[in-house]
């Protein structure tokens, strides 16, 4: 696991927010933020079509 | 039971959705599926899959109906739901790797082809899916999520039951609920 330093001020911020918005952990709602940013800097459609074509070999799309 | 919203059982194929409509079924709540799939050595107690719901994204009309009962949608067509109702999402997760361990068993049972890349790289598209999917869903004021994690229900399906009860507004019969998880479907583990 990675550790990335932040400023304190903007960690208790960001811990108090993770909490009011119900995610489980610091750490989760750290991941989704940065997923979620992840996905606008990379767009997110390269790979669907390979998920497609499990899902549908198993029966769950068509 | 309340009839104002529709219970949803979600994630990724293979990950203990069958378990959760089981549970829901035998908790009292009613379901809604077609039987069209049959139960085979990959779902021995059923797939309690409902069709229309493949075709959402075209054809919504069944929703009405689903008010007061669970059904059961893989995450990608959750999208697909209409607004304009409550939705309430029993998801289920499972160790990526025995996910795939069991629908690549699955596939090679029925014959039919996935997808031609690894397991590590299907393993990413499926965690950058979910990862997208659950940024959608925290957005949608009338959807609210339950991640229910499969190994936690088969060791402790009293106070994992008790979670679902809770979360669907104490509405399930809970003995004959926790009662139907069966340890001895618990393969493909890693």
């Amino acid at each position: 696991m990675a550790k990335v330093k932040i400023d304190s001020k903007l960690f208790d911020r960001a811990k108090k927010a993770a909490e009011a918005a119900g995610y489980s952990s610091f750490e989760e709602f750290i991941t989704f933020i940065i997923e979620k940013e992840l996905m606008q800097l990379e767009g997110s459609s390269e790979g669907n079509d390979d998920v497609d074509e499990q899902l549908r070999g198993l029966g769950y799309i068509e | 039971m309340n009839k104002s919203y529709i219970t949803i059982v979600s994630g990724l194929p293979r990950s203990g959705t069958s378990m959760m409509m089981q549970i829901l079924e035998a908790g009292g709540i009613p379901i809604l599926t077609d039987n069209i799939r049959k139960l085979d050595e990959d779902n021995p107690k059923g797939y309690y899959e409902f069709e229309p719901v493949k075709k959402t994204k075209d054809d919504p009309s069944w929703v009405p109906e689903a008010q007061g009962k669970a059904v059961k949608i893989i995450y990608r067509l959750i999208q697909d739901l209409p607004d304009g109702y409550e939705y309430r999402v029993l998801f289920m997760q499972r160790k990526m790797d025995e996910v795939l361990a069991s629908q690549k068993a699955m596939l090679q049972r029925s014959g039919k082809q996935g997808a031609t890349v690894g397991d590590d790289k299907l393993a990413k598209l499926f965690e950058r899916q979910l990862n997208e999917f659950q940024a959608w869903i925290r957005g949608k004021q009338n959807f609210s999520i339950l991640t229910i994690n499969y190994h936690d229900m088969i060791h402790s399906p009293q106070s994992l039951c008790q979670k679902v009860n809770s979360f669907l507004g104490e509405v399930l019969d809970m003995a004959s609920a926790a009662s139907i998880v069966d340890p001895t479907l618990y393969r493909n583990r890693t």
